[in-house]
């Protein structure tokens, strides 16, 4: 019944179906049918008959002009994607990497550095706004490989924030949640900058943060889906990269 | 509709999807600006709104190899990605309001001044919204009003509550009927 295509929808999954693309439910609800899209072929057909039937509502809205900068951000991002896109090989797999792993910080300086300062170098040599304040660039890399999968960049439009900016997509396990880390040199422990949703950007405002140093360490965790339940990193390391200052 | 219909959204993705990048520049030429538009309707905001379509873009164009012509309209594909990163910001944005006072008031302020008119003339009706126009009218103005809220103000339940002064379990039952009936009308 579930898996012969999607035959007989039952009335309910039309209905949280239509919710969820009319877009009123809260956040916890939507984030509960997000989950249960990635295997539930009836909502997924409900959900994509719905998105059909209300298209013709966004006419309802006039158009807004983008600023001409706009177009350029995509172009860098599209330019940091290609970049990232030939992955290095594969290494074996080794989780439970620690912040202060002597050997992953020896194999990251080896291999994964050097990607990390070509891509801030195309993407700061790209930028057309002139900086506010310091900036600093991280490129996150999978320990394993040293793959690069998000960019981290602080002080780059003027305001005290940290932008966190996926390369690709993503994959985590329904019951868990990518969080994010960062911790300074003296810092006697990782502070956490929120929870992370797959292939969106985040941005964090750092007003309660000291300003970004060298070095300083970014780190994306595996944590329980509501977060590390200890305020600190329980999980295995998934991205990890250390503050560049950049032009 | 016939401006937006001659523009091959399919062939756009599927040229995304083999890397033609001068394939979601024309995408973003055509649809650039209602996109943003439909995205800064939700938000609220115009800075953040080229964010959210800044991601869409990206994502659009990192994900346009899975879209499967045979499961929905590719514009469709493209306005669910730009709507729910859009929906995801303002709900995440929401749940923090309900830990914050301050920031509550200020929002029930902010929006108190945007002079909505939750009458029967809440929105324009054009004639270029096809199937859906008839079976919209068909409903009583208020439910209808809750439906366009939702989709193209991107309210929640409980801000339709407050803005129809409504009580939230006769929002919620208005909105599941007002799809039951739209659903039946449309097919």
């Amino acid at each position: 019944m579930s898996t012969t295509k999607t035959g007989n929808i039952p009335p309910e999954i039309h209905e949280l179906a239509g919710e969820y693309v009319l877009g009123s439910l809260p956040a916890a609800r939507r984030r509960e049918v997000q989950a249960r899209l990635a295997d539930d072929l009836q909502l997924q057909a409900a959900v994509h008959a719905w998105e059909d039937r209300l298209l013709p509502l966004t006419g309802l809205v006039e158009p807004v002009a983008p600023s001409p900068r706009l177009w350029a951000r995509i172009e860098r991002s599209l330019d940091a994607l290609a970049l990232s896109a030939p992955r290095s090989r594969p290494a074996p797999r080794r989780a439970w990497w620690r912040w202060d792993s002597l050997a992953l910080w020896r194999g990251l300086t080896a291999g994964g550095f050097a990607i990390a300062t070509l891509l801030a170098a195309v993407l700061v040599g790209r930028l057309a706004e002139p900086p506010a304040e310091a900036r600093f660039m991280v490129v996150l890399v999978a320990p394993d490989d040293k793959a690069p999968g998000w960019v981290v960049q602080a002080g780059a439009s003027g305001a005290r924030q940290v932008e966190l900016i996926p390369l690709g997509v993503v994959e985590v396990p329904r019951d868990k949640a990518l969080q994010f880390w960062t911790k300074a040199e003296g810092w006697s422990a990782p502070v956490s900058l929120g929870l992370v949703t797959p292939g969106q950007t985040l941005r964090v405002p750092v007003d309660a943060l000291p300003a970004v140093q060298p070095d300083q360490l970014f780190e994306l965790t595996l944590e329980p889906r509501s977060g590390s339940p200890t305020g600190r990193p329980t999980g295995p390391v998934r991205y990890i990269g250390r503050a560049v200052k950049v032009m | 509709m016939s401006a937006l219909s001659e523009f091959d959204y399919e062939a756009a993705l599927a040229a995304c999807a083999a890397g033609e990048r001068a394939a979601l520049q024309r995408l973003y030429a055509h649809e650039g600006g209602r996109l943003l538009g439909v995205v800064q309707r939700i938000v609220r905001d115009a800075a953040l709104a080229e964010d959210i379509v800044h991601d869409a873009c990206v994502n659009i164009w990192t994900r346009a190899a899975r879209f499967d012509p045979a499961r929905g309209s590719a514009r469709g594909w493209i306005y669910s990605v730009a709507r729910n990163l859009a929906l995801n910001a303002v709900r995440d944005l929401a749940r923090e309001v309900e830990v914050d006072d301050d920031t509550a008031a200020a929002l029930d302020a902010r929006a108190s001044l945007e002079a909505w008119h939750d009458t029967a003339d809440a929105f324009v009706w054009q004639d270029s919204l096809g199937r859906i126009g008839p079976c919209l009218e068909q409903l009583e103005p208020v439910r209808r009003n809750c439906i366009l809220h939702a989709y193209v103000d991107g309210l929640s339940h409980n801000e339709i509550a407050r803005r129809l002064e409504a009580p939230l379990g006769t929002v919620k039952a208005w909105i599941k009927r007002s799809l039951a009936a739209l659903r039946e009308c449309m097919g």
